[in-house]
């Protein structure tokens, strides 16, 4: 190789770097979560880094979420509820805005309900084992034992199950009969009275549309 | 002195120098963006002690050189135009290691100009020295390059020399600023109200050191002045820092015809530089390491297995499994909740793939309750809806923080604000932190110029997240001048000295 060919060479390895240094990066695409998939109160699922989001879609147990917000509305995570499904439980012994009196677990059901959220009319109370699958390694020092990105504003406290009939522990020996809550500070399951003013978490089976509409958006097994 | 004598000079000087290129720009795109292109080239990581050590032993390289140049000089044959490049390139390479050490020894933003067109010199040099040989000389090059018949003596020469650099760099990281805390009587006592005027400051030994490399800071610098005092409990700092401007606005949310707006320059990208309240930071560990204690990893992905960054900067992350403490206050967020936030630098966490933001290290303590949140119910650089609208009262001039007792939940049908109103972006559901967060009391007061800013904190607080505060502990502090993530910085310790 003589010296022009050497000269011509170098040129154009400095040349191609600088080319490739100043081309466009390619874009950033969101990280799809192995379980939880964001959806819209219109039943729109959207990528794990946008938002807002109304629900949770969960590829585990084939349910959506209830997602707690920070906007005063029926779904704020502040408010809390007394155990009540109409026929068993106290009602009205929680803290909320939107109702005259206070709060119980029914209202917030009732309520959603109404609203249809995220296309479904059949909200309940989880499952003691449900709740307990969203036990997680906090994201950081202090948060509660869930994945917070996908369930904000959930509080270090107890979250209603719709298990009831439950003996109470001797501390409350004189309240007879409780429900089971689910705890996200401590991770435990306990029995608490129904007139305890407890978080709830509402869950649903997915309506048709959604299935329809997250089996388009990426290929999902809905077992 | 002989052509192998002179090749291992100059191969050895070959490497570090490379090292010294490859690892500074890597260091300057902190503070320049227009270096970002260069990234894909570049190492990540904690690189400052390789950039640190490289500059070491170029140095001892230099000076062996000299010595040996000036006993028994090498005379090649170079032409005219190699002469005028290889002067071009020893002036490039004697101002670098002069600046460089200048940097260390009293570092200032005029210094690390210097510095960087020294090692853009340098690379131009090495382009016209290098690629000429290349191209005239072809693969005989290496023949030039690597001295053969004196390998042994090669290998002698780079390790010794590189041990010695460790020797130098050992010297050098061990020649901490020295904080001494005068001992203060359980008698007395002092307000922290952000003024510093009780006559017991008066009897602290002030440290002063110029922190470099913020944005918005005159020529980037604020000289920083530390005092410190304690009784058998607690350690009050008083810290007074140059700032030219009082920012106090944060984020606020402007009407316009589209709706509210997120006012922003590099909030997307967590690097925001205009709309941001001012800030001091204080790092504290029980080592005294280079580049903040090796909790500072440059690029943007310097983590094994992590996201990468949105600004290219770097993360702050502890790679040894141990916390180091991180005192952040806030003009704004903390500052009338008399705290500053009790933050710690610990492992790299891990990711929360919702998140679009991704911290590694750098974590807030727990809390108990107690919290400001941002005043929209989604972040989107096109439109936000508030949370809270400020109930009106005859005040003229807007709090930039939203309490929560003055204001009201947001409908659209409330929202009577016209195009160009502001909004604060800072809503307090209470006004203070509870728990492990509150740890550190704080205020701060600007005035003419200056931000002078009382702390204390317990010496023990009993929190994982802490670090205990007594002598051998080292410091670091950092000042922010409306900006996110862009501060000042220093590379040599402070170690505290208790002198009760």
């Amino acid at each position: 190789m003589n010296i022009t060919s050497r000269f011509i060479l170098t040129l154009i390895i400095v040349g191609m770097t600088f080319a490739c240094l100043w081309g466009e990066p390619p874009k950033r695409k969101a990280p799809a979560h192995s379980r939880f998939i964001k959806v819209t109160s219109d039943m729109q699922p959207l990528s794990a880094w946008q938002g807002p989001w109304h629900c949770v879609y969960d590829k585990k147990l084939n349910l959506i979420w209830e997602v707690k917000r920070d906007d005063e509305s029926i779904h704020d995570g502040y408010w809390s509820y007394s155990w009540y499904d109409g026929n068993t439980g106290i009602a009205d012994q929680g803290d909320c805005y939107f109702e005259a009196s206070r709060c119980d677990s029914q209202d917030l059901i009732r309520n959603t309900n109404r609203a249809a959220l995220c296309g479904s009319t059949m909200w309940r109370l989880p499952t003691p084992a449900e709740l307990r699958s969203l036990i997680q390694t906090p994201n950081s020092p202090g948060s509660p034992h869930i994945a917070s990105d996908f369930f904000p504003h959930i509080k270090n406290g107890d979250y209603w199950s719709n298990a009831a009939d439950a003996q109470l522990p001797r501390a409350f020996r004189g309240k007879k009969r409780g429900a089971v809550a689910v705890n996200f500070h401590t991770k435990e399951s306990l029995s608490l009275p129904y007139d305890n003013a407890a978080f709830v978490m509402l869950v649903a089976t997915p309506p048709i549309q959604l299935s329809t509409a997250l089996s388009g958006n990426e290929p999902i097994t809905l077992n | 002195m002989r052509r192998s004598s002179f090749a291992i000079f100059h191969l050895m000087a070959v490497v570090v120098i490379l090292f010294g290129l490859i690892t500074g720009p890597r260091l300057a795109i902190i503070n320049h963006d227009f270096l970002a292109f260069l990234s894909p080239l570049l190492p990540q990581g904690a690189i400052l002690s390789t950039h640190v050590l490289s500059g070491c032993v170029l140095t001892l390289i230099a000076i062996a050189f000299a010595f040996v140049s000036l006993r028994n000089p090498f005379y090649g044959t170079p032409s005219k135009f190699d002469k005028l490049i290889n002067w071009f390139g020893y002036i490039s390479i004697i101002l670098a290691i002069i600046t460089g050490w200048l940097l260390w020894l009293s570092p200032q933003s005029l210094g690390l100009i210097v510095h960087g067109i020294c090692a853009a010199a340098i690379m131009v040099y090495l382009l016209l020295h290098g690629v000429k040989h290349i191209v005239y000389k072809g693969k005989r090059v290496l023949s030039v390059l690597i001295p053969r018949n004196a390998l042994v003596l090669l290998s002698c020469c780079v390790a010794l020399v590189y041990c010695s650099g460790l020797g130098v760099q050992y010297f050098m990281l061990t020649q901490h600023l020295r904080l001494e805390i005068a001992p203060l009587s359980e008698h007395s006592f002092l307000e922290i109200d952000g003024l510093g005027d009780e006559p017991e400051w008066s009897r602290a030994k002030p440290v002063t050191l110029t922190t470099f490399g913020g944005a918005n800071f005159t020529d980037g610098s604020s000289e920083v002045e530390i005092k410190a005092l304690s009784n058998h409990s607690e350690t009050f700092f008083l810290i007074r820092w140059q700032d030219p401007t009082q920012s106090l606005s944060h984020l606020p949310l402007e009407k316009t015809a589209a709706g509210w707006q997120v006012q922003e320059d590099g909030f997307y990208r967590f690097d925001e530089r205009t709309y941001y309240e001012d800030k001091f930071a204080i790092m504290l560990s029980t080592t005294c390491e280079l580049g903040g204690d090796g909790t500072v990893h440059y690029g943007d992905t310097p983590l094994n297995d992590k996201p990468q960054n949105w600004h290219g900067k770097g993360y702050h992350a502890s790679t040894d499994g141990r916390v180091r403490d991180l005192w952040h206050w806030k003009a704004l967020r903390t500052n009338d909740m008399y705290l500053a936030d009790d933050n710690f630098v610990g492992a790299a966490k891990k990711v929360a793939l919702g998140e679009r933001r991704y911290t590694a290290g750098y974590q807030a303590d727990g809390k108990e309750s107690g919290a400001y949140v941002m005043n929209w119910r989604w972040y989107s650089p096109d439109t936000v809806t508030p949370k809270r609208l400020p109930i009106p009262t005859a005040e003229e001039t807007p709090n930039k923080v939203l309490d929560w007792f003055s204001s009201t939940v947001y409908t659209p049908q409330s929202d009577s604000a016209k195009i160009g109103e502001q909004l604060p972006s800072v809503l307090y559901r209470s006004n203070r932190f509870e728990g492990d967060r509150a740890d550190v009391r704080a205020r701060g007061r600007w005035q003419d110029g200056y931000w002078t800013l009382e702390l204390v904190r317990k010496h023990q607080t009993n929190s994982a997240l802490d670090v205990d505060l007594q002598s051998g502990v080292c410091m670091w502090v950092s000042a922010f001048d409306h900006a996110q993530i862009a501060h000042t910085r220093h590379h040599r310790a402070i170690q505290l000295r208790y002198m009760l």
